[in-house]
C-alpha cells in the first residue's frame, strides 16, 4: 500500500526549546491515523508542519510522493485542514463561507453550488445556509469547518481535536462523518488527546511524548503489548468502598483504583487474581455484586507510555513490548 | 507548459480577488476601519484647514492625498493580526496559492477602500468647494498607485508576527503621523527648508500630494511621471518586508 505521508527526521525548535525531536513515521493511503499525546507533546506542532503552516527546523516531509518543501502547491490542493478552533468567518453565512473556500481551492464554478448544497445537506446545515455563522452553535461551526475543509474533495484530511467541547450527539455525528470520509477513500490524520476517540476511529496510532514518537501501532496491538495493565474489576456489598486497602494488598495487584462503586485491581495475571478476590469476599462475609476482567484500554497504554499515572499509583517499570519508532531512545534532546 | 502557467496565473488572480472580496465583506464596517480609514482623513483635513486661508482647490488636493494615505493604510495593520488571532489566517496560508497572491489580495482590500473613500472626498470637493480637476488622468493614476502603495505600507505592519492587532496599531499609527508631518501635506514643499525637503523626499506621501497638486491645481513641484514611478516602486518595495516577515512568522509559528 502506498504512503500518503512520509516523515523523516522531522524536528522543530522554537528558539532553544525543542518541540519536535527528530521524528519519523509514515501514514498509509486510506487509513485513519491517530496522533496522540498529552498537552505540549508536539502534536499540533507536527500537524502544522505537515500542513505547511510551520517551517521545520530539520527533516523532510513527503506527501503523495511530493516533497512538501519543494512542491507545496500540488500538495496543498490535495489536503484539507480542520484546525482545533473552528476557523470560520462568523460575519459570513454558511453558504458564503463555503463559496469562498471553493473559490480559494479552485473548485470549478459549475460544481461549487452543487457541492456546497451536498455538504450543507450532509451536515444538516442546509436550512441555515443563509444564516450568519455568528448565530451558529459550536457544533454547527465545527460541522461547517469540516465541510469547508472537504469542499474540494481532498485525498488527505487533517483534523486537529475535532470533538472536544461538543455535545455527545455532535461528537458522534462527527465521528460517523470521519468514518464515512475514510470509507470513501480519504486518508485521515487525526490529532487528538481523546484516547477513546482514537481507539474507535484509528487504524493505527502514534503516541508522541516530549516531542518524540513513543510508539506506533494498531490500537489492539498496543494494548496487547501492555498486558501488565490488565485488571480485575469488582463490586462488593455491603460497604464495598472500604476494602481498597486489603484488595490492593492481594498478591499480584500493582494498583487498586476506585471506579465509582467498584474497585479496579491492576495486575499482570487476572486469572490468578480472580479466585483470591472471591476468597477475600467469602472470608469477610461480602457479596460479590459484579466481577469482571478487563484488558488494557488504550488509555492505560497511553498513560504508561507517557509516564502518567494509571489511577492513583505511578507504575515504575518501563518495559515496552511494542514496536518503537525509529531511533527512539537514541536521540538526545538538544537545546 | 505555457498553458499550465497561464492557468496558474488565472487561479492566483481569482484567489487574490476572492481574498480581497471576502475581506471587504467582513471588515469594511469594523470600527478600526471606520475610525482610521474613513473618519481620520476627514478629521485631519478639517483640523488643519478650518480658519486658514486656503484656496478650495488646494484644500481638495490635500483632502484627496490624506484620504488615499489614511484609508489605504488602515486595513493592513488591522486585518492580518485579527485573522491570526481568530485562526482564519491559517485557512488562507494553507490554501493552494502563493504568498504574493495572498498579499496582493490583502493589499487590494485597503486599495479598494481608499479608492471608494477618495471618490467621496472628490465629490465633496467638487460639489461643496467647487473644485475643478485640471488633469483627471493624473488624479486617477495618483489615486490608484497611491492606494496600492499605502495599502502595501499598511501590510508591512500587518505582517509583524503577532496575534494582537493592538501590538501593530501603535507603531503603524506613529509612522503614519510621522509621514504626514514630513510630507508636504500641511506645509507645501516649496516653502520647506532644504533639509526638511530632503527628508520629505523620503516619504511616498510627498509624491502622492505632489501628484494631487498636479491633478487638481494643475501645478506641482516635481514631475508627475516621477511621482507615479515613485509610488509604484514604493508599493513594490513595501511588499518585500511583508514577504520576509511572513516567512519569519512561518518559522516562529504565528
Amino acid at each position: 500500500m502506498a504512503n500518503a505521508i512520509e516523515v523523516h527526521n522531522l524536528t522543530k525548535y522554537y528558539g532553544d526549546l525543542l518541540a519536535v525531536d527528530h521524528i519519523s513515521f509514515e501514514v498509509r493511503q486510506g487509513e485513519v491515523f491517530g496522533f496522540l499525546g498529552p498537552n505540549g507533546a508536539g502534536k499540533t506542532t507536527t500537524q502544522r508542519m505537515l500542513t505547511t503552516l510551520l517551517e521545520p527546523t530539520e527533516g523532510r516531509i513527503i506527501i503523495w510522493g511530493h516533497d512538501l518543501a519543494r512542491d507545496p502547491y500540488v500538495v496543498k490542493r490535495q489536503m484539507g485542514l480542520v484546525p482545533e478552533e473552528s476557523n470560520v468567518y462568523t460575519e459570513l453565512t454558511a453558504w458564503e463561507n463555503l463559496m469562498f473556500t471553493a473559490t480559494l481551492y479552485r473548485v470549478p464554478r459549475a460544481e461549487r453550488a452543487r457541492r456546497a448544497r451536498e455538504l450543507l445537506e450532509t451536515f444538516g446545515l442546509w436550512e441555515k445556509r443563509d444564516v450568519k455563522v455568528e448565530n451558529f452553535s459550536k457544533g454547527m461551526r465545527r460541522r461547517l469547518s469540516i465541510a469547508m475543509a472537504i469542499i474540494h474533495r481532498p485525498t488527505l484530511l487533517f483534523l486537529d481535536e475535532p470533538t472536544p467541547g461538543l455535545d455527545a450527539q455532535s461528537a458522534r455525528a462527527i465521528r460517523d462523518l470521519i468514518r464515512r470520509l475514510n470509507a470513501e477513500g480519504t486518508t485521515v490524520f487525526l490529532t487528538t488527546h481523546q484516547i477513546e476517540e482514537a481507539n474507535q476511529l484509528c487504524d493505527r496510532v502514534a503516541i508522541i511524548n516530549h516531542g518524540r514518537i513513543a510508539a506506533i501501532d494498531t490500537p489492539e496491538r498496543l494494548k496487547a503489548a501492555f498486558r501488565r495493565v490488565q485488571s480485575v474489576e469488582v463490586a462488593l456489598e455491603p460497604d464495598g468502598q472500604v476494602h481498597g486497602g486489603p484488595l490492593g494488598a492481594l498478591p499480584g495487584v500493582s494498583t487498586a483504583v476506585k471506579m465509582g462503586d467498584k474497585w479496579r485491581l491492576y495486575t499482570e495475571d487476572p486469572s490468578a487474581l480472580l479466585p483470591q478476590v472471591v476468597r477475600y469476599a467469602e472470608s469477610h462475609g461480602l457479596r460479590v455484586v459484579s466481577l469482571s476482567t478487563l484488558g488494557p484500554s488504550l488509555e492505560d497504554v497511553f498513560l504508561e507510555i507517557t509516564g502518567q499515572q494509571v489511577g492513583t499509583v505511578q507504575h515504575e517499570t518501563r518495559e515496552r513490548g511494542t514496536r518503537r519508532a525509529m531511533g527512539e531512545g537514541d536521540r538526545r534532546r538538544r537545546g | 507548459m505555457r498553458k499550465e502557467w497561464l492557468q496558474r496565473l488565472r487561479d492566483e488572480v481569482a484567489q487574490a480577488w476572492a481574498v480581497a472580496f471576502k475581506d471587504m465583506r467582513v471588515y469594511y464596517l469594523r470600527p478600526g476601519m471606520i475610525m482610521f480609514g474613513f473618519l481620520m482623513p476627514f478629521f485631519m483635513f478639517f483640523s488643519f484647514s478650518v480658519r486658514r486661508e486656503m484656496a478650495a482647490a488646494q484644500g481638495v488636493a490635500r483632502l484627496l492625498a490624506l484620504t488615499v494615505f489614511f484609508t489605504a493604510a488602515a486595513a493592513g495593520p488591522f486585518i492580518i493580526p485579527l485573522e491570526r488571532r481568530l485562526g482564519t489566517y491559517d485557512r488562507l496560508l494553507a490554501a493552494p496559492m502563493s504568498l504574493l497572491s495572498l498579499l496582493l489580495g490583502k493589499a487590494a482590500v485597503g486599495a479598494c477602500f481608499a479608492i471608494g473613500v477618495s471618490a467621496i472626498a472628490l465629490i465633496v470637493g467638487v460639489v461643496a468647494f467647487g473644485a475643478y480637476i485640471a488633469h483627471p488622468w493624473m488624479l486617477v493614476g495618483g489615486v490608484l498607485l497611491g492606494a496600492f502603495s499605502f495599502s502595501a505600507l499598511g501590510l508591512v505592519f500587518g505582517s509583524i508576527p503577532t496575534r494582537n492587532p493592538g501590538d501593530v496599531q501603535m507603531p503603524s499609527t506613529l509612522l503614519r503621523w510621522g509621514l504626514l508631518f514630513i510630507s508636504g501635506v500641511f506645509i507645501p514643499l516649496e516653502e520647506m527648508a532644504p533639509a526638511a525637503r530632503a527628508v520629505a523626499y523620503l516619504s511616498p506621501l510627498t509624491y502622492a500630494q505632489d501628484l494631487m497638486n498636479h491633478a487638481v491645481l494643475g501645478m506641482g513641484l516635481l514631475s508627475p511621471w516621477l511621482d507615479l514611478v515613485v509610488l509604484l516602486f514604493a508599493g513594490i518595495l513595501f511588499l518585500l518586508p511583508s514577504i520576509w516577515m511572513h516567512r519569519r512568522s512561518r518559522r516562529l509559528g504565528y
